[in-house]
């Protein structure tokens, strides 16, 4: 009976396609890219807006004409429905000289009715501006979607704080974050360098990344309890196992390791169950002649998989699949469930809940 | 095909974390539940297509029962008609996945139609985005943008009695029409009247130039008489065209059910309101499910149904809103060992990035089955006011008790499910104990919209699983003294007696499905169904017979006893066996091939600017 794991994909060489959208909400106003354009993982490829409140503004009122006539009121509106206006722009006008009375608008937005007497307002609370992300071709544009390729080596992560950043990376030194707080944050190594730590991270520990004026961390695991701290700062975090004091997955490390000096794309994504942005670096790389191929995640798990172990006491380990038990195995705590059996690293074999592996792509 | 010519009928039932597939057919003339498959959900990215957990659901089953069922020359999901013991008649598909349907809420009086309407979306995956009354202090403009920043999917639309004044609620339909003649762009919400019949012209003409408007009947036809049934069946109907709207594939499931995607909690509503109609019935069932994302507790006493549906509270994708509404320190009152709160919240927001794994420990097991014992309280305590039970703890004495989602319904041992239904539910008296790992009583609800002989069939030929009937007596006694004196009479062996002590729970060793005689005494102070004395005949279930003498209301133990007092509970569920722990690895071992991040290869870092750009031609990338 074939079973489909999830998939974290961890790959030293794909074909990495990308579609980048407005987020929910959010009000298309440009496409900046066409199809075939090549894009760097900052390019602007979407603008859109944020619009938000209404304001309701009683003409009349406004301009202290309660004798008006309609018509009267209709000439002294400037504006028309769907026209953009601006932070005390001129909406309506009554009189001239000393006598004359203006109604302003109240912030920057758009006029989205105008009857009655009546302009309805709708404020832009923020423009939003949607990055390629990683660096590629445009293959297409529809329905305000954009769908981008490129090649590189690709890492999933678990977790990340809604930032992003692209550039070269560094490893924490051997001496922890302490070397950082010692170094001058303008001379220092590390500044504008996202920073790898293959240990989990504590508050003190992103207090003093900042403070060293770094590109953003990426990190095994650190406390559930400040994530909301970490998504109030203003550099990427990126856990790549979970929270808590997570084991690193080697094949990560490696990888990260052995592009060492390469630019890289950290995209912090926050994780949302109906998003398709996931956390992700991406290290671009030309394929060279050789065949990069999308991620899977749609086959079925065999015999001799790589996986990675997500959950306790083996989480983090890579471990290869020797055997698929036709029948559910009871597990240590006596809960009986479909399992693989698999190899550690340390060759001891033992049975895994197949709900508990992930592929890698 | 006509309803007479149906004989097999399959469910899907989309869950959060996994597809369900139940399959009913006739056998000897009886309907019956005949094979359940399940696979994980594919809706959410990066699949995003809830047809192909369908179809691996489909596969699996095909494979355990040896009937085709999909039709391998298409490439979408196409389930074959039935045809020489392959296919099936029809297709039915029920979901709790996507994300929860957001309702605005419009009404004239909070205490009357708002209440009302607030019980017609209790019955559905909704969350309530806001709500709009004439007695609304807010100006004009904050009303609109009430409205309209609240980023509905639906506007619930109720008030006045049927004949009665109109002219506030047409002002309220003149408000609700100026806020949809504003949205310029992104989703335009739909429109459900349930209120005054004599607006249903003006409501379509105010609002059908902007939205979808759909009409049910008032729920509120007087003042004394509240129908909120008519508006329910339309709100599912608003349930399936939201959920093919929404992302995840859902269309293309819903295009092959022959009602849709119904919501999982109209089936479970359905089945229980019938399980309450039986003559045996009494006060009626009870059903708790407690999903990955959403939790739900059904009761019904003679047809008529009661029900809390929580949106942010389950053991999968809302462990985190559920610790939150919780509190730590109320998950730990169930935890034989001491874990931080930081554990606990590492924990839950661990388990919302990986909501399909199952826990592999014993320890990250007890604390998804502590926070869904505390689940159920609170959505016990939300449906009180419901049952009238005045300012009593106790539950009234529905049954069966009926126990569905993962965490319960796999367990280590059937008696640490019962064990679970007992703790959170802590039902008084003699009751019947039920499991629905197949989700069979909702399919069965939805089932009985198309073919009610089905349901009532299916429901007595076994499609729940018996978890054996407990004697939970009232009152306590203290802990280490007599509390039940047990015999049970089996044939063909000897008496079975036991003294259940003060504080224990005890489950008899009986075979399942043997026949038996129970007798019970209570010492002083203790009474099951208002007696000291009781005999009963039973056929065991799967968990045997359970006797709990823990106490009513449930005596918890004292921090300070917590470990032993709760170890002994668990060890007396599972039969006295606990598992026993395994060697712990060590990390060094597991992670030995990890590079030595501190010190870079040599020179590497002065290669860098060496490298080529990445749209440049690398010849010998070497790559692991």
């Amino acid at each position: 009976m074939p079973h489909y794991p999830e998939t974290s994909v961890i790959k030293g060489l794909a074909r990495v396609i990308r579609h980048r959208q407005l987020p929910r909400g959010v009000v298309h106003r440009r496409t900046l890219v066409t199809a075939g354009a090549q894009v760097s993982a900052v390019t602007v490829v979407l603008q859109g807006e944020v619009l938000r409140e209404y304001h309701v503004l009683d003409v009349a009122q406004a301009l202290k004409w309660p004798k008006a006539t309609p018509a009267q009121i209709a000439e002294a509106i400037l504006v028309t429905a769907g026209q953009r206006v601006r932070l005390g722009q001129e909406l309506a006008q009554r009189g001239r000289g000393r006598r004359q009375r203006v109604l302003q608008a109240p912030t920057d937005g758009e006029v989205v009715e105008v009857d009655e007497g009546r302009i309805i307002l709708q404020s832009s609370e923020r423009a939003v501006e949607v990055l390629a992300k990683i660096p590629g071709e445009v293959e297409s544009v529809e329905n305000d979607v954009v769908r981008i390729s490129g090649t590189g080596a690709v890492i999933q992560c678990a977790w990340g704080n809604g930032q992003f950043f692209f550039g070269s990376y560094v490893f924490l030194p051997q001496e922890g974050f302490v070397a950082l707080r010692q170094a001058d944050p303008a001379m220092s190594p590390y500044r504008g360098k996202m920073l790898i730590s293959p240990v989990p991270v504590e508050r003190a520990e992103l207090t003093i990344a900042r403070q060293a004026q770094v590109a953003g961390v990426v990190a095994p695991g650190m406390p559930a309890s400040l994530r909301e701290f970490a998504m109030g700062l203003t550099f990427p975090v990126m856990l790549t196992e979970g929270f808590g004091h997570r084991q690193p997955t080697t094949l990560i490390y490696r990888l990260l390791h052995s592009n060492m000096g390469r630019q890289a794309a950290f995209d912090a994504a926050l994780p949302e169950r109906w998003s398709w942005e996931h956390p992700e670096i991406v290290i671009p790389l030309p394929a060279g002649g050789m065949y990069a191929e999308v991620p899977s995640v749609l086959r079925a798990l065999e015999v001799g998989d790589q996986v990675r172990l997500t959950r306790a006491p083996w989480d983090g380990v890579l471990a290869e699949v020797v055997a698929l038990p036709a029948g559910a195995q009871v597990i240590d705590n006596g809960l009986r469930v479909q399992c693989a059996r698999v190899r550690l690293p340390n060759k001891r074999e033992v049975i895994v809940p197949l709900a508990n592996l992930e592929t890698l792509g | 095909m006509a309803a007479e010519q149906i004989n097999s009928i399959l469910v899907a039932d989309i869950g959060s974390v996994h597809t369900r597939l139940a399959l009913f057919d006739l056998v000897e003339g009886e309907y019956r539940l005949i094979a359940s498959a399940r696979a994980r959900t594919t809706a959410e990215p990066p699949l995003g297509k809830a047809s192909l957990g369908v179809e691996r659901a489909a596969q699996r089953m095909s494979e355990l029962i040896g009937r085709q069922l999909l039709d391998e020359s298409s490439e979408d999901l196409f389930l074959m008609p039935e045809s020489e013991g392959h296919g099936v008649d029809a297709f039915l598909a029920m979901g709790s996945a996507g994300r929860p349907m957001r309702v605005f809420l419009v009404g004239l009086t909070p205490e009357i139609s708002l209440a009302s309407g607030q019980r017609v979306l209790a019955g559905s995956f909704v969350t309530i985005t806001g709500t709009l009354c004439p007695d609304d202090l807010r100006s004009e403009t904050e009303q609109l943008n009430a409205l309209l920043t609240s980023d509905s999917d639906l506007i619930l639309i109720v008030g006045g009695t049927d004949g009665g004044a109109d002219d506030i609620l047409l002002a309220q339909l003149h408000k609700v029409a100026r806020a949809l003649s504003l949205i310029r762009r992104g989703t335009m919400p739909v429109v459900l009247y349930a209120g005054n019949q004599a607006l249903r012209a003006h409501v379509k003409a105010l609002l059908t130039p902007y939205t979808t408007v759909f009409i049910a009947r008032n729920v509120r036809p007087s003042l004394n008489d509240e129908q909120l049934f008519p508006a329910q069946i339309e709100l599912a109907l608003v349930y399936d065209e939201y959920r093919t709207r929404c992302p995840g594939g859902f269309a293309e499931v819903g295009r092959y059910s022959q009602v849709g995607v119904v919501p999982t909690v109209q089936g479970t509503i359905s089945a229980v309101r019938y399980l309450s109609t039986l003559p045996s019935a009494g006060r009626g069932p009870l059903c708790l499910d407690i999903g990955s994302a959403n939790s739900l507790l059904v009761s019904a006493t003679r047809g008529e149904p009661h029900y809390v549906v929580r949106t942010d509270l389950g053991v999968g994708h809302s462990f985190p809103e559920a610790l939150e509404a919780i509190t730590p320190a109320q998950v730990r009152r169930w935890l034989p060992s001491q874990v931080s709160d930081e554990a606990l919240w590492d924990y839950a927001y661990n388990k919302q990035l990986r909501p399909a794994t199952v826990p592999a420990t014993l320890d990250d097991l007890l604390i998804e089955q502590a926070l869904a014992r505390e689940i159920a309280r609170t959505l016990v305590d939300a449906a009180r006011p419901a049952w009238k039970t005045g300012l009593s703890q106790l539950l009234p004495s529905f049954n069966p008790i009926i126990g569905a989602g993962a965490i319960l319904a796999e367990t280590p041992h059937p008696g640490v499910a019962a064990m679970l239904l007992l703790d959170a539910l802590q039902p008084v008296g003699v009751v019947d104990l039920r499991l629905d790992p197949h989700q069979a009583l909702a399919a069965l609800g939805v089932i009985a919209y198309l073919k009610p002989v089905v349901t009532v069939q299916a429901l007595e030929t076994g499609a729940l699983v018996d978890l054996g009937t407990a004697f939970c007596p009232l009152g306590r006694v203290r802990t280490g003294h007599g509390a039940m004196r047990v015999e049970i009479r089996q044939p063909g062996e000897a008496i079975l007696r036991h003294t259940v002590r003060g504080g224990e729970l005890w489950v008899a060793p009986v075979a399942p499905g043997t026949r038996v005689e129970v007798t019970v005494s209570l010492a002083r102070g203790l009474s099951l169904n208002g007696r000291r004395r009781i005999k009963r005949r039973l056929v065991t279930g799967t968990a045997g017979i359970i006797f709990d003498a823990r106490g009513r209301p449930l005596a918890m133990p004292r921090p300070q006893d917590r470990a032993r007092v709760l170890t002994a509970w668990l060890k007396a569920a599972m039969g006295g066996q606990l598992p026993e722990a395994p060697p712990i690895e060590s990390p060094e071992d597991l992670h030995a091939d990890m590079p030595d991040l501190a010190t870079p290869e040599r020179g590497m870092l002065a290669m860098a600017s060496e490298y080529p750009a990445w749209d440049e031609e690398w010849p010998d990338a070497s790559l692991s």
